[in-house]
């Protein structure tokens, strides 16, 4: 029988009383890395460039001018990314996923599991040291709709990869 | 079933040679047009007369086209496909040979297209889009146009088997005439051109300079220019009477655009679904499946209100950007709209219930605005102060326009659909997205909007976004966990 009878809002499940799960803190570890190689390469351009070019242009009177600004921003760039940390949180429901991340603009994207198109667990070369996983999970959605979970611990993300996997089986 | 047997492997039409020479030649040009404009402006400069007739020169370039052609050739003799009961198989390569297969099921849609040589010649080519991935594009360059149609057919023929009968049921539902693409060109946005324009003449403004010092005008302004008053107002009337042109230029621009693009434009439908033909140089054709059918976007302004002219535009799921940007149908009446609106989004319109977004919109809109004011400031400090009067108008319309954003902001969520209206001063638009289409949602919130307590909703399709910009955390989340059990709860399939 066909019905169609009024939802109470208020009775729906919410996703403000989700309890969120933090990514492991290792993950940080990463994460600077990545911000001292890529500034370390950017200086370490520069000073091979200082070599190569003479002083005729006024590049060496602003040399130092550009390697402070690059030092500050290395910093305040990590320190966004120190407070965003505490935001990089994930939680699965039995029908959805959430991740949410961002400090400056914060994002929390909810793919139903029933949108799901394919999985993913890709580990970066420093990832794997430590024993941390990427988990991806893609939707049909063109832009944005993805949920990438960075910084997972290899034995969760296995975990959750199978799990997820044998609910996509199941739809089937 | 057709005429045509497409279960053996077979080439396309023998014309496909001049298309693969054309193609080859336009790339050619294309690759090597900075290298031979190099070498051209360089013998131009250089007072040499070379002799172009000596067997030096002759020989390479007979044996060029030679090699052309014989690769054209080649390409044409090895290039082969068939349809099998599920897949279409295409083996082409001269020196690499590849063999693609893709299933009839993983098909989405089958463009016929004719560019200038191809409508010089008679054929049409025929691509085919797959699901997915992006990388597999599949041409044939050169078919006769019946034969291309029912190689449409054939492999689209798994899709509903009953497509055959509904064959005949196809009509013209929309046809715009030429004059009625002239009134659309009219009243376009021709602000969108201008500054096409203009980036155009900063970018070539070297050689236009150059240009312009040959037609010997600089000289009678440099000598206007001795910076006293009167030489400053001549200055100045130059200036203007250079927006001037470029205005005029870009209401042309955008006028011929509007005119080639959308020549002849025919809408057939077919049971749900449409199919779009149009064009002047490059003619498409593109069918709107409905079950594909993502976001839909109703377009006006107030120019094209007043003449009662109306543009809907489809996104369809798994298509390139290049197509989305194609796909619109501009010419309806408020008739015509409706008909179209009710046929993919039965009983959306009239809105149940319409909501505002926060007026922190109001806020941002300002001060978006205050970056060209400080610009055209900047510019100012120099002038003298007469010509500070240009801020009133320019205050004044970016007054309308913040005061316009936020009017036409609003947004309306039923057990069906997402309705969200904007626009800004001139344009108005409504966007529509069914529900079960979503695929995922997103609050994001960015500190600015943290400390007010506002989150904007971002609900990704398979094709576009559609956003509810600066609405209360509380509501925000409210319709988040809506829009979630609805999908969750459903189960609807999204394609």
């Amino acid at each position: 029988m066909f019905t169609n009878s009024q939802i109470d809002i208020t009775t729906l499940p919410k996703l403000e009383d989700l309890k969120l799960e933090p990514i492991s803190p290792k993950y940080f570890t990463i994460i600077i890395i990545n911000v001292l190689v890529t500034y370390l390469s950017f200086i370490g351009a520069l000073v091979v460039l200082k070599y190569f070019i003479e002083d005729d242009d006024g590049f060496h009177s602003v040399f130092w001018y550009i390697i402070v600004v690059l030092i500050l921003a290395s910093i305040s760039q990590m320190i966004i990314y120190k407070l965003g940390f505490k935001k990089r949180k994930y939680a699965l429901r039995e029908k959805d996923i959430i991740y949410s991340s961002g400090y400056i603009v914060n994002n929390t994207t909810t793919l139903p599991l029933n949108r799901i198109q394919h999985l993913e667990i890709t580990r970066s070369f420093m990832a794997r040291r430590l024993g941390l996983a990427t988990l991806k999970i893609y939707s049909a959605g063109e832009s944005g709709g993805d949920i990438a979970i960075k910084g997972l611990p290899n034995a969760i993300a296995e975990k959750q990869y199978a799990h997820l996997t044998s609910v996509l089986n199941d739809r089937v | 079933m057709t005429a045509f047997n497409f279960e053996t492997p077979s080439r396309q039409s023998a014309k496909g040679i001049i298309v693969n020479l054309g193609v080859s030649t336009y790339r050619f040009i294309r690759g090597t047009i900075i290298i031979i404009g190099a070498f051209f402006i360089q013998y131009i400069r250089s007072d040499k007369v070379y002799d172009f007739t000596t067997p030096k020169v002759i020989i390479p370039a007979i044996g060029f086209i030679v090699f052309m052609i014989v690769l054209s050739i080649l390409r044409y003799r090895n290039f082969k496909f068939h349809v099998t009961t599920e897949h279409f198989v295409l083996k082409q390569g001269v020196f690499n040979k590849e063999e693609i297969s893709v299933a009839k099921s993983k098909i989405q849609n089958v463009l016929i297209k004719q560019n200038v040589l191809q409508q010089i010649i008679n054929v049409v080519s025929l691509a085919i889009e797959t699901a997915g991935d992006e990388k597999t594009e599949i041409e044939i360059t050169a078919l006769p146009r019946e034969k291309a149609n029912a190689l449409k057919e054939t492999l689209l023929s798994h899709q509903n088997i009953e497509r055959q009968e509904i064959e005949i049921e196809t009509e013209v539902f929309f046809k715009a005439s030429t004059k009625l693409l002239v009134l659309e060109g009219i009243t376009e946005n021709h602000l969108k051109s201008f500054v096409v324009i203009f980036a155009f003449i900063v970018g070539t403004y070297r050689d236009l300079k150059d240009f312009i010092e040959n037609l010997n005008i600089s000289n009678q302004i440099k000598s206007n220019f001795n910076l006293d008053d009167e030489s400053l107002m001549s200055l100045l009337l130059f200036n203007v009477s250079i927006v001037i042109v470029i205005l005029i230029l870009a209401f042309l621009y955008s006028l011929t655009k509007t005119v080639i693009q959308n020549f002849n434009l025919v809408v057939k439908q077919k049971k749900d679904d449409l199919e779009i033909s149009k064009g002047l140089f490059n003619k498409i054709n593109i069918g709107l499946i409905a079950s594909r059918l993502q976001t839909t976007t109703l377009t006006t302004n107030r120019f094209k209100r007043a003449l009662g002219l109306y543009q809907l535009k489809f996104t369809q799921a798994m298509m390139n950007k290049k197509q989305q940007l194609k796909f619109n149908i501009i010419g309806l009446n408020k008739i015509k709209v409706d008909e179209l609106l009710e046929r993919f989004y039965p009983k959306a319109l009239p809105l149940v219930e319409n909501h505002k977004p926060n007026s922190y919109i109001i806020y941002r809109v300002i001060i978006i605005s205050l970056i060209p004011l400080l610009i055209i400031n900047g510019f100012l400090i120099f002038a003298p102060p007469y010509l500070y009067l240009i801020n009133v108008p320019i205050v004044a319309l970016l007054a309308y326009n913040t005061y316009f954003t936020y009017k036409k902001l609003y947004y309306s969520i039923d057990d069906k659909y997402v309705v969200v209206g904007g626009g800004a001063l001139i344009n108005t638009t409504t966007s529509f997205l069914e529900i079960s289409k979503i695929q995922a949602v997103t609050l994001t919130q960015s500190i600015f909007q943290r400390r007010r307590g506002l989150a904007t909703v971002e609900m990704h399709s398979a094709s576009k976004d559609l956003n509810i910009p600066h609405i209360d955390m509380t509501t925000a989340l409210n319709i988040k966990n809506y829009l979630l059990y609805k999908i969750e709860s459903e189960d609807k399939d999204w394609m």
